[in-house]
């Protein structure tokens, strides 16, 4: 065939390296809207669900079985689930029925219901409700620290870089499963450099990420993955009922916790039952609400490369984001894993969330050159820190983020970098190096820090486990090292465990450590001018780019 | 709405099968000579043929012999799938890997795994029931695993996870180290690759091939020795 | 939970209160018998002076020269039972009440140390123990640590895990 310049030129864009697969409902290849999800019921008799989504008790599997036990408020089922599904999603993106009102009715509803309710809804029309249903007042943002060296000098002044820019939470990982405790004082020590109050957590192993929390070496947990049906979950050496008790383990000890799941995982593996996507994450979010856990990380996460084959998908995405909120969980929205090869596709993905704001925008986004980011890449990363504030300043909404100055950041990275320098030599921990410090406070990515003596990081880091350190440890050797005020933020922050105000829904920190949640800070959006409202003082940053020129320069 | 289930299923399966064999169907004028060699650069397509044909010969027995690599195969490799996500015809694969293992003057036997469709069990399966301990287990899209008997399952000596950054040169190397190992060497790994643009590119692929991968799991049939044949 | 196991938990609470030496009535709290709200949110800020740590300290005391001087240590930087009913009646007035019900598993496990802890959390992952084994850490969380509702929990997945086949076999 003689070929069309046109299409010639086509094939060469960035989407087309993409890969897209057709629909096949019956192994759940499929978004929403399948022939072939339950259709919803409930029936309960004496206090106990006895059909749950046309399913008879003594049919129950290990999830049906702890949803309808432990997951639905039953008391006023009957009449939620009378609501027909139509009227629910209209409920949804009425301004007059509240969040409350859609609460009352939705908390009562089986998965098949609300999967069946955001069946009836547009993107556009999703996105009112998520404006709505979040938990928060106010949206905010996450980000990955990480880097293929596993330096936790990096480490520290990405993290300050990235709190000071705004990121409420941040979270790293290792590519070296062994560096895992040093990864973490990094990203603690840059997070309370670059802005007090700001959570940060180490993505590992579970056993392990649950020791370095009780520790004090972090103040949160997010990778607690839950899975749709059970072959995955027992796949994923867990139950219901083991992660819910995990969950109890990490309240505690005075510790924040959410549970993380999202479409896609369940057809990856080769299990989905034959069930949509956002069906089988539907019965994720069931398990996290019935283990009592306050918030979800989900919208696909890291198998995003599955719904986003297929039509639909990237709506699935928002409609698992609205559901989780819908439950009343706080919900970091994914918009992490790199799913494509488009910037366009990236973005508009991206708005879905960024446009009505959710608890954590990304969760995270990349502080890092993407070939530094150990959680596979993400949607976002540091060398689009200024398109984002752009797109922020464009549309006027609030991604999290501010625009800052280059002398700001060169300063908040150098602090960082000197402080875990200072905290290592206290610590009698293998020497962080002044060209490292030098590095570190100006570097892009690993690629311009010196290589570390791995084997002797590794050694120092088993004795010092062995040794059973804790946070006020870090606090003693901050403090001899000359940063008492770094010091005092990490005292702060376990403090906060005493009093376990922050293990609540959707909870962050300002830099005075004030707890702002879905308690004392709900979402209470009902219209034009209500809701979340971008203050004058807050507006001035946002639009204020360095390089916007000034009418009275001339 | 009243559908029979069962026959709906029979329809789609219908359609899609009739789709992926056309897909998979060599050109009608392709040539029928033997495979080039690997050359490095070389393009594989939807259209390149897969010159093998493998024949279950009855249950497949444990290993007596020390100096031999179990190579475990998917439920649908060289039968239902022909080629790996990268379109690398499964000959191809088997030869390369299994030149790996005699480079090192061992031999081989191959077996085909049903009661599992995932890399790590069939893996470990092939591990059992090698002579000296080591197995390779290869799903039909490409993702390989090197095993030794004594391990968990879901342990592993290497393991090659993006099956996209899978070439004809890393199978043989693969093989090659099944084989080192299986000698009581402690050979390096092979390096493995990253890329994160392996995910939007394969990943929803991935899951279909994997999906019809598992389709074919059987769990009470246990594993059969293959005949096989380069065409 | 119903009215009964509420207002037996609540009475615990404030039995254990009054017997750790915290008056339960003072002007920012609630009145004696009555529940922490959603209005006494967030505690650190509006009754610091009535949280203490498992160790006995005031949370409004910590100060970090204490940390310096080696008075307050790790072990004081922990949240006590008392601590998390509270927040667990600020969880119900704000309408979650399956959240409250995981801070009351929580309350109870804080006497479970960090190793045994672990240790239960995995004997109830897949295919891990016995019917015998998980009954008896059910056992041990009652008897030993009075920790009720994860003990219930516990029996309920022994329930679950046999009918689907997830216990281990030996």
């Amino acid at each position: 065939m003689k070929r069309s310049k046109r299409f010639e030129a086509l094939e060469k864009r960035p989407v087309n390296q993409d890969g897209f697969v057709s629909e096949w409902p019956e192994v759940g290849l499929i978004a929403m809207n399948s022939p072939f999800d339950p259709k919803p019921s409930i029936k309960i008799e004496n206090g106990v669900v006895t059909e749950l989504d046309g399913k008879a008790r003594a049919d129950f599997d290990m999830l049906d079985s702890f949803i309808a036990d432990h997951a639905i408020v039953l008391e006023n089922a009957e009449e939620a689930m009378a609501v027909d599904s139509l009227e629910m999603a209209r409920k949804l993106v009425d301004i007059n029925v509240s969040r409350a009102e859609i609460l009352r009715l939705s908390l009562s509803m089986t998965p098949a219901k609300l999967t069946e309710v955001l069946g009836y809804m547009t993107v556009l029309e999703m996105m009112m409700g998520v404006t709505k249903m979040r938990a928060r007042i106010s949206p905010a943002n996450q980000a990955h620290v990480t880097n293929v060296k596993d330096s936790m000098v990096q480490i520290a002044c990405d993290a300050a870089e990235g709190a000071y820019r705004g990121f409420n939470e941040m979270e790293t990982t290792v590519g070296i499963a062994r560096y895992a405790p040093f990864n973490a004082m990094g990203i603690l020590v840059g997070a309370q450099v670059g802005r007090p109050g700001t959570m940060t957590q180490c993505a590992v192993e579970e056993a392990t990420e649950l020791v370095m929390g009780m520790r004090g070496f972090t103040s949160y947990a997010e990778t607690i993955s839950v899975y749709g049906t059970e072959p995955v979950f027992i796949d994923g050496d867990d139950t219901p009922y083991s992660k819910a008790f995990l969950a109890s383990c990490y309240a505690s000890r005075g510790m924040k916790m959410r549970f993380t799941s999202g479409s896609g995982s369940e057809v990856q593996m080769g299990f989905a039952e034959g069930k949509s996507m956002l069906y089988l994450e539907a019965r994720c979010l069931y398990v996290t609400k019935g283990a009592g856990v306050q918030g979800t990380q989900n919208g696909s996460v890291s198998c995003v490369g599955v719904p986003a084959g297929v039509p639909s998908g990237i709506r699935e995405i928002l409609a698992e984001n609205l559901l989780a909120m819908m439950l009343g969980l706080e919900c970091a929205s994914s918009n992490d894993q790199t799913f494509t090869h488009s910037d366009l596709r990236r973005c508009a993905r991206t708005l879905m969330q960024l446009v009505p704001g959710t608890d954590y925008i990304c969760s995270g986004y990349s502080s890092t050159p993407n070939y530094d980011n150990m959680f596979a890449g993400s949607n976002w990363d540091a060398e689009d820190y200024d398109d984002w504030c752009v797109i922020q300043r464009d549309l006027k909404v609030d991604g999290g983020l501010r625009p800052v100055k280059e002398e700001d950041v060169v300063r908040v990275r150098n602090k960082a970098a000197r402080a875990i320098q200072g905290l290592f030599r206290e610590m009698g921990l293998p020497e962080i190096t002044d060209e490292e410090v030098e590095c570190a406070t100006y570097a892009n990515g690993s690629q311009d820090m010196p290589n570390r003596n791995v084997v002797e990081d590794l050694k120092a880091i088993e004795e010092m486990m062995a040794k059973r350190v804790t946070g006020v440890d870090f606090i003693k050797a901050l403090h001899r090292a000359g940063f008492d005020d770094v010091a005092e933020s990490v005292f702060n922050m376990m403090k906060q465990r005493v009093a376990g105000d922050y293990l609540h829904t959707s909870s962050i920190f300002d830099q005075d450590f004030h707890v702002f949640s879905g308690v004392n800070a709900a979402n209470d959006y009902h219209g034009p001018m209500t809701g979340y409202q971008i203050s004058e003082e807050r507006w001035n940053e946002l639009k204020t780019l360095p390089n916007a020129m000034r009418p009275e320069d001339f | 709405m009243q559908i029979d289930e069962a026959r709906l299923k029979e329809i789609i399966k219908k359609v899609l099968t009739e789709n992926l064999a056309a897909a998979a169907a060599p050109a009608a004028d392709a040539p029928a000579a033997a495979p080039a060699p690997a050359a490095a650069g070389e393009v594989f397509t939807k259209d390149t043929p897969c010159n093998l044909k493998v024949t279950e010969v009855g249950e497949a027995q444990k290993g007596t012999v020390a100096n031999e690599v179990v190579i475990g195969l998917g439920p649908a490799f060289g039968t239902k799938q022909t080629r790996t996500i990268i379109q690398i015809p499964h000959d191809r694969v088997l030869r390369e890997v299994m030149a790996g293992i005699e480079e090192e003057g061992l031999s081989c036997r191959i077996i085909k795994v049903y009661h599992t469709s995932d890399v790590s069990f069939i893996a470990h399966t092939a591990a059992k029931y090698s002579g000296s301990g080591i197995g390779i287990g290869i799903q039909s899209k490409g993702t390989t695993v090197i095993h030794q008997k004594d391990l968990a399952p879901l342990a592993n000596l290497e393991l090659f996870p993006q099956a996209p950054l899978i070439d004809l040169d890393t199978f043989r190397q693969i093989g090659k180290n099944a084989a080192k190992y299986a000698k009581g060497e402690s050979p390096t790994p092979v390096p493995v690759r990253n890329d994160q643009m392996a995910r939007p590119k394969y990943q929803a692929i991935s899951a279909l091939l994997h999906i019809k991968e598992t389709e074919l799991t059987d769990r009470n049939k246990k594993p059969q020795t293959l005949k096989v044949e380069f065409l | 939970m119903n009215q009964d196991e509420l207002t037996r938990l609540v009475n615990d609470v404030l039995k254990s209160l009054s017997a750790s030496g915290v008056s339960v009535a003072p002007a920012a709290a609630p009145a004696a018998g009555t529940k922490v709200t959603k209005e006494n949110y967030p505690l650190a800020d509006k009754m610091g002076d009535k949280l203490l740590s498992p160790t006995g300290k005031k949370f409004s005391d910590m100060k970090i020269e204490q940390i310096y001087d080696g008075t307050l240590t790790a072990e004081d930087l922990r949240i006590a039972p008392e601590t998390l009913e509270m927040q667990a009646q600020v969880s119900e007035s704000a309408g979650n009440a399956a959240f409250a019900t995981n801070l009351r598993r929580a309350a109870e496990l804080i006497a479970v140390p960090d190793d045994r802890l672990l240790e239960i959390y995995n004997a109830l992952r897949p295919y891990r123990s016995t019917k015998e084994e998980l009954i008896a850490i059910a056992e041990e969380l009652e008897g030993q640590y009075n920790a009720i509702t994860s003990a219930k929990l516990v029996r309920e997945a022994v329930e679950v895990y046999e009918k689907r086949d997830r216990l281990r076999k030996d």
